[in-house]
């Protein structure tokens, strides 16, 4: 019953925020002029539905990605899974396969599963994943990636603007058309790891656990980081690279409210919803008329958290 | 009618060369209290983890009431078995209550939200466990014998006629451990639980369990009543020390 009360404070926030969001920019809209309706319609509204459903889709990935990888410093970033993204759709564009199979989209997904797949190879030991070789084939692909792309913009200049839209991430460019496939995507991946999210908790104490309480624990694990790696996979491809967001959301949801992933994926929803319309509002306002990425907003966030993260976690880490 | 629950025949699991069990039988009677005994890699764990088909064998039979491992669905072997295990790593918060209510989990379909059983049956075990009164309190703040307690707990709930234990008390100091010992066989008599425990504490084993499993470089070399097995003899040839047994009761080994 608590809960339901919290869902209705933070949906009033999201509302608010939205609303900001549609409402304060580089340009005053509020006389509802012709030219203010067409801004309102075709730019902003859109933009703010984009940063709700890419919040909620990221936080819930990171919590996803957290449980899956029994590690509280996993996110599809920080795991190089977005950078793995951004290539397959750097090369879509390079290549001109932008119609091939489902487009920029789908080889955002091909690569991003691709990456898992990498980086599950290289921190494996035996049936365990061992943390600090996942965070560091995750930062090694991230470095690897970055290099890539670059070469990509150098070779294919007239892409160059294209591509660093993909590698910084903004919610500029929003359709509504964009919109319906986001929104789908989002909700069938929430709603297929909100399924599991039993499971989950079971798998966060331990894999040996989770078999011994009926979990079949390499079935879940495959679902949950198909879904979770397609819903970047799209978000990726329409958004670009948004750092951190599956990091802090659920890491401040898990203070709140405890480990129990029941509860975390509807928070996560809320939470990062709220998280990326403020970084949306803070990257439009903050060195107005001009706009900065809304990565860098989240990344500027982001990456001191993971830093203060890291030192606290560096005895479980180092045992 | 047949009192058998396990059925181990000709078990062997192999990493790629190297027999880490070979050739096992043995079988388990319902409502016994056996307790496994060995050296540090002769085999013990591998033993429980193919049983609890954590692992699978290479070669073998382990048949559960009659029926093939292999034919359990992973939630319907979770009705039949339940396992404690040695090192519970826990990265996350969960409340004591959480724990304890993931044992009812292979009774629950997917978003299926707890029942009014499922709360009673998890207060009943927590009851019996002597951890209720910790239900709120978070795993990670827990001591070592709590811990295990509601661990057990959990077990409990899985309502499973039968309990593995992986050296559940090797970590705790001697109080909590016998502790823990009383718990269990109050378990194995109240609610007829068979109850397959990895012991080091041979005096434990001893004194708990009716009968024992040793196992030596992978090979089950004695099995039958505890009192037969562990004797000065078989003490010597498996762990390579001299033992006294007092009275039946207590294995006092000499330092050599």
């Amino acid at each position: 019953m608590k809960d339901i009360i919290w869902y209705c404070i933070l949906g009033f926030l999201v509302l608010f925020l939205m609303f900001l969001g549609v409402f304060w920019g580089s340009v005053d809209v509020m006389n509802f002029d012709e030219n203010s309706l067409y801004i309102i319609q075709k730019i902003r509204l859109p933009r703010v539905i984009m940063c709700v459903l890419c919040g909620a889709g990221l936080a819930v990935c990171g919590s996803a990605y957290q449980a899956i990888f029994q590690n509280p410093l996993s996110d599809p970033y920080i795991l190089g899974v977005s950078s793995g993204a951004s290539l397959g759709a750097s090369i879509a564009i390079v290549l001109g396969l932008e119609s091939v199979f489902f487009g920029v989209g789908g080889f955002a997904f091909l690569f991003a599963l691709l990456t898992v797949w990498i980086i599950i190879r290289i921190a494996s030991v035996g049936n365990k994943l061992h943390t600090t070789t996942l965070l560091l084939a995750g930062i090694s692909i991230n470095f690897l990636m970055a290099a890539i792309i670059s070469i990509l913009m150098v070779v294919s200049q007239e892409n160059m603007s294209k591509i660093i839209f993909w590698t910084m991430g903004s919610m500029s460019g929003s359709k509504f058309s964009d919109i319906w496939i986001v929104l789908i995507f989002v909700f069938i991946g929430i709603a297929v790891i909100r399924i599991y999210a039993k499971e989950l908790n079971a798998i966060l104490t331990g894999t040996d656990s989770a078999k011994s309480l009926g979990v079949n624990v390499e079935k879940t694990k495959k679902i949950i980081l198909l879904f979770s790696t397609l819903m970047i996979g799209v978000i990726v491809s329409y958004c670009g690279v948004i750092g951190f967001v599956g990091l802090i959301v659920p890491h401040i949801i898990r203070l709140m409210v405890g480990s129990d992933n029941r509860r975390i994926i509807p928070f996560s929803i809320f939470g990062g919803m709220i998280f990326m319309l403020l970084a949306d509002i803070l990257s439009r306002v903050l060195i107005a008329p001009s706009e900065l990425p809304i990565g860098s907003i989240t990344s500027l966030i982001g990456a001191p958290f993971f830093i203060y993260l890291l030192y606290n976690a560096k005895k479980q880490l180092n045992p | 009618m047949d009192k058998t629950i396990l059925e181990v025949k000709d078990l062997s699991y192999f990493v790629r060369e190297k027999k880490i069990i070979e050739d096992i039988t043995f079988s388990l009677q319902k409502g016994g209290f056996y307790s496994v005994v060995g050296t540090n890699g002769s085999g013990k764990t591998t033993l429980l983890k193919s049983i609890s088909n954590i692992i699978e064998p290479t070669k073998g039979k382990i048949k559960i009431n009659g029926k093939n491992l292999n034919k359990f669905s992973p939630k319907l072997l979770a009705k039949e078995i339940s396992v404690v295990w040695q090192h519970n790593e826990f990265l996350f918060d969960f409340s004591a209550f959480q724990i304890v209510m993931m044992g009812r989990m292979p009774y629950q379909k997917l978003l299926q939200a707890d029942s009014k059983s499922d709360l009673s049956i998890v207060e009943q075990s927590m009851n019996k466990t002597s951890t209720w009164h910790l239900r709120n309190r978070s795993i990670k703040q827990l001591s070592g014998g709590e811990l295990q307690r509601v661990m057990i707990a959990r077990a409990l709930a899985g309502q499973t006629p039968l309990m593995l234990l992986d050296e559940p008390i090797s970590s705790l100091d001697i109080k909590h451990q016998l502790d823990i010992m009383e718990l269990l066989r109050k378990i194995n008599k109240e609610n007829n639980t068979t109850i397959f425990i990895i012991l080091h504490n041979l005096s434990l084993a001893l004194k708990y369990s009716d009968n024992t499993l040793a196992l030596k470089e992978g090979r089950l070399v004695h099995f039958g009543n505890t009192k037969d097995i562990l004797n000065k003899e078989n003490i010597k040839e498996l762990f390579d020390v001299e033992a006294e047994v007092i009275d039946g009761e207590n294995i006092i080994i000499h330092h050599q």
